[in-house]
């Protein structure tokens, strides 16, 4: 016997939709994501819970999959856990098969391959509701008796039976020897003993009557999935989407923007003037303000994501955009990371995890920072409202449309010809995938989900971008002029003068070309760090001061940028130099954490240094073929 | 021993693969072939399980065992099914 105190293992498997995710919720009361898309839980996740008999387990939530031989780097990971191989991991002492009670012979097919192990197994049979509904009639001692192993029904949505389950977890446990079924042979014939068996439990534990009844789920896919009204449906989704999300988070917008405005102001009044209080101003509150202010929108996008995928309708949208995705050479199953990426690549890329070609995943990561993500907003709001000062507010949307499209366009085609240049998978996969019922989303894990989501963009704006204002604040501050002198009067000089005036000088013939002057080409190298900090180093290059109202510094840079000349007189910012901006920042791949992210996902530093490398000069060469050309034919 | 291998080769004639299944059948699976045999086997589709195909197009809509599933058309030609 194990001591009381020792903490065990228990894994959570199941395929797909099983409800692993719920039930992992409902045992240890942890909030975490619930999703309909096939494999939403790609972390390990765990929690802690007390057996009925005092025992300490520790809950793994392992990624949904349909058997252990491994197509996806997720339903690896779920092997490797099963059979003790995954890295610092031991055997789980006991591992709990979740099983969709509904659809009992596919998900069987798992659970016997899991028995087969010879390790402790319990079975959670889920959505008992749901298939009584159905008219399935199940009788878990049959089951229990024919498998070998304890069979518990739940229902993990109303959290009924999680206690019988927790009572089942006796430990220990021991394992079968020999299951009822033949397990000798070679992989072909042990599919087909298991499958011969479920045939006949099923018939014995698992009745099925009024099969063929249409259910709301059937009546909704005639509908969202038919060809004509299908595309209708997705095309006013998302376009609703993007609109709710422009229109919706200028209002909470605003209030950030006025409240650090007048947090700016206060302070710069309350502290005695000097360099600190310039750093708290200028520096810091600057700086996590102009972050803090795209939360609304990053809120509503990854509000609207989970809500899809928490519904069902994600993978509707990736059954429909296949078709599409198939011109490029990319499936379905891309449609989600690349839609995700226009929130954030962050969670683009994390979320390809779920594609099974290994190929097909590459060059879906590699693409996805073309995809216009919320960083860019604030720098596109600028120079269009530049470029097109005189258009109403729908012309300028229409522009950003137009700027979105050109990152999806092109994105797409780098995708054709990476197709064609990348060496084949080893096994050609093609596209299958599992369209869960409709459900209604659980609100509860829904907020839980965007309050992870948003606090952790909020914790990039307190490290990263914090740290970045200060370099930024002491780069521009300092040498400080000598008092007394020209510049200790004119603080444009004296920003002339500093460090930051000096690396801008240094790079401006390297950005010339593109119709640059150092200030811009000084901003655009800070933003290689995180692209929002462009407008905020454009403002503090131009000495636009921090302490007054934000939207009277809007105002005070774009006269600032209308105004700005070279030295022989000529107009920096003319309409081609801001185009020239705009396709620069359209491909280039300004995000650290993203190239970090890529080089963990891809496993290898050489793609994500190629993907930055590649990216950037693209930007730079198409902002050159923008500029150059633009001025041959004489704008 | 000989009539049974005749009727099973009778079967084999009247087997169509489910891509050419009519929408709206409810079909039986009698083999699989091709590469991605495994995974169809893990996704549901195995032998003598009964599957109803709901749409055509450049993918095929089908449900097996309650669950519904949509699949590329290549991996459909490679199920063979006879009619229930």
């Amino acid at each position: 016997m194990s001591s009381p105190s020792e903490q065990h293992l228990v894994a959570l498997v199941g395929n797909p939709n099983a409800g692993k995710t719920t039930l992992f919720n409902a045992l240890t009361g942890e909030n975490q994501k619930v999703g309909n898309y096939s494999g939403v839980t790609v972390s390990r996740k765990s929690g802690n819970f007390r057996t009925p008999h005092g025992r300490k387990i520790e809950l793994v939530d392992l990624p949904g999959c349909y058997s252990l031989t491994p197509q996806s780097p997720d339903e690896k990971v779920t092997r490797d856990f099963l059979t003790g191989e995954q890295d610092d991991e031991t055997f789980p002492d006991i591992s709990v098969c979740v099983l969709d009670a509904s659809a009992l012979e596919r998900h069987l097919l798992l659970a016997m391959e899991v028995i087969e192990l010879g390790r402790p197994v319990v079975i959670a049979l889920n959505m008992v509701d749901l298939a009584e509904s159905r008219g399935i009639h199940l009788d878990p001692t049959i089951l229990s008796e024919e498998l070998g192993v304890p069979v518990v029904p739940v229902q993990a949505n109303k959290k009924k039976g999680t206690l019988e389950l927790k009572q089942a977890l006796r430990l220990p446990l021991p394992a079968i020897d020999n299951p009822k079924w033949e397990v000798s042979g070679n992989k072909e014939e042990r599919l087909a003993a298991r499958t011969e068996f479920i045939q006949t439990i099923c018939g014995e534990a698992a009745r099925r009557e009024n099969d063929g009844t249409l259910t709301l789920t059937d009546k909704l896919d005639s509908f969202l999935l038919a060809p004509i009204t299908g595309w209708a449906a997705l095309i006013a989704i998302m376009l609703g989407v993007f609109w709710t999300i422009f229109s919706l988070s200028s209002y909470p917008m605003d209030f950030i923007d006025e409240s650090f405005g007048s947090l700016g102001q206060w302070t710069a009044n309350a502290l005695p003037e000097g360099d600190f209080n310039d750093l708290i101003v200028n520096g810091v509150i600057a700086g996590i303000g102009g972050t803090v202010i795209f939360l609304p929108q990053i809120v509503l996008l990854f509000l609207f994501i989970a809500l899809m995928e928490a519904s069902g309708y994600m993978a509707r949208a990736a059954f429909l955009m296949d078709r599409v995705m198939n011109l490029v050479g990319l499936s379905g199953k891309s449609f989600l990371p690349l839609l995700s990426s226009h929130a954030c690549a962050i969670p683009g890329i994390m979320a390809t995890r779920t594609i099974d070609s290994a190929k097909e995943r590459l060059i879906t990561i590699l693409i996805a920072p073309w995809m216009s993500c919320s960083a860019r907003l604030p720098v596109y709001f600028l120079l269009i409202s530049m470029l097109l000062p005189q258009a109403s507010s729908l012309q300028q949307a229409g522009f950003m449309l137009a700027v979105y499209s050109m990152g999806i366009i092109t994105a797409l085609i780098a995708a054709r010809i990476l197709k064609g240049k990348l060496a084949d998978d080893a096994m050609p996969s093609h596209f299958m995938l599992e369209l869960p019922p409709y459900r209604l989303p659980q609100l509860g894990y829904l907020m839980r989900h965007i309050w992870d989501r948003a606090w952790s963009f909020l914790k990039r704006a307190g490290t990263i971008i914090l740290a970045l204002s200060i370099i930024l604040w002491a780069l521009q501050s300092y040498p400080k002029p000598a008092k007394g002198s020209l510049a200790a009067e004119d603080s444009s000089l004296a920003l002339e003068q500093s460090l930051m005036g000096q690396i801008g000088h240094t790079i401006e013939p390297l950005f010339k070309p593109l119709g640059y002057d150092w200030r811009t080409s000084t901003s655009v190298l800070t933003s290689f760090a995180a692209r929002e900090v462009f407008v905020s180093s454009l403002k503090i290059t131009y000495s636009i001061s921090e302490d007054i109202e934000d939207e009277q510094q809007d105002q005070l840079l774009r006269d600032a940028l209308a105004e700005s000349t070279w030295p022989d007189g000529r107009k920096i910012y003319t309409p081609l130099t801001l185009l020239s901006l705009l396709v620069f920042f359209i491909y280039a791949l300004q995000c650290l954490p993203t190239t970090a992210v890529v080089a963990r996902e891809t496993n290898s530093y050489k793609w994500a240094v190629a993907q930055l490398v590649g990216m950037s000069l693209f930007a730079y060469l198409a902002a050159l073929a923008v500029f150059q050309i633009g001025t041959l034919l004489g704008f | 021993m000989k009539f049974l291998k005749r009727a099973s080769d009778i079967q084999a004639d009247s087997a169509m693969t489910l891509a050419q299944a009519s929408v709206g059948c409810s079909v039986r699976i009698n083999s699989i072939k091709g590469a991605a045999c495994d995974r169809l086997r893990s996704m549901g589709f195995c032998e003598s399980m009964e599957v109803k195909k709901l749409s055509n197009g450049h993918n095929i809509l089908c449900t097996v065992c309650g669950t519904k599933l949509a699949l590329n058309k290549k991996l459909a030609a490679q199920i063979l099914v006879c009619p229930v």
